[in-house]
């Protein structure tokens, strides 16, 4: 496979996780905001 | 909301883009795609510092504790986009130069950067007093702020050095991109600098529930 199509998957998946991994944060955030 | 989508979607579109449009760079070949990641850490890094040494004027001003708070967020993610931006340029330096670490001047311009930052986690883990360590963290953050310019700018362009001196412009300050190429790269820094600013954003409100529950309990 070209290592170019690799490189794209791999990064795309690390950005996905970020962005997921933010949006959670970010939701728990408000709800604790919410709380206090 | 809206904005995370754009940022989202933006982002995947602009990582898509930049592996399959634009042609590889004649010299550097495939490897010149790492510029479109490389630079925009870089910068962020920058900006973050410089972000660190305003909060820290802020806090010495007013003795706010929450400018202490947002200058310590500040340089903790302006280390993580240093640490990225080493990564990303021994990554490149490998396929380029033929070995991830050359001691090159750009390389150990921002070695000793890691270091001058990594010692102010040091600073304020040392000390156990909040108004002490936010004092003494904020003359620290502003100093070692006057490295970085010279550090990141200065000292790779005196001392002969084999990185890319002039991958956005040239000595004359005029683009050496093309149109596309700096479409991509742009919108890439743009896009670098939204999501640094929603990491921030997230660390300060999560350092304020903190110290919100310090202060109830």
């Amino acid at each position: 496979m070209d290592g170019n199509y690799v490189a794209l998957g791999v990064t795309l998946a690390v950005w996905i996780g970020l962005f997921l991994y933010l949006f959670r944060l970010d939701k728990r955030v408000k709800q604790l905001e919410r709380k206090n | 909301m809206w904005w995370k989508l754009l940022l989202f979607l933006g982002m995947s579109a602009m990582i898509v883009v930049s592996f399959t449009v634009p042609a590889p760079q004649p010299t550097i070949g495939e490897s010149s795609r790492i510029f479109y990641y490389h630079i925009p850490q870089a910068w962020i890094c920058v900006l973050a510092f410089a972000m660190a040494m305003v909060y820290s004027i802020q806090y010495l001003r007013t003795k706010n504790q929450s400018f202490d708070d947002r200058a310590a967020s500040a340089a903790a993610l302006g280390l993580v986009f240093c640490i990225l931006a080493t990564l990303s340029g021994s990554i490149f330096a490998k396929v380029t130069w033929g070995s991830f670490w050359n001691w090159d001047p750009r390389e150990t311009s921002i070695f000793i950067l890691l270091l001058i930052y990594g010692a102010y986690f040091a600073l304020r883990g040392a000390v156990e007093t909040e108004e002490r360590r936010a004092a003494l963290s904020a003359v620290y953050a502003i100093f070692a702020f006057v490295t970085v310019p010279f550090l990141i700018f200065v000292v790779p362009r005196v001392v002969p050095s084999l990185h890319p001196a002039d991958s956005v412009v040239d000595k004359n300050l005029k683009f050496t991109m093309g149109t596309q190429v700096r479409l991509i790269f742009f919108s890439s820094l743009i896009l670098f600098t939204l999501l640094y600013l929603w990491m921030f954003w997230l660390a300060n409100r999560v350092q304020s529930i903190v110290r919100r529950r310090e202060e109830r309990d």
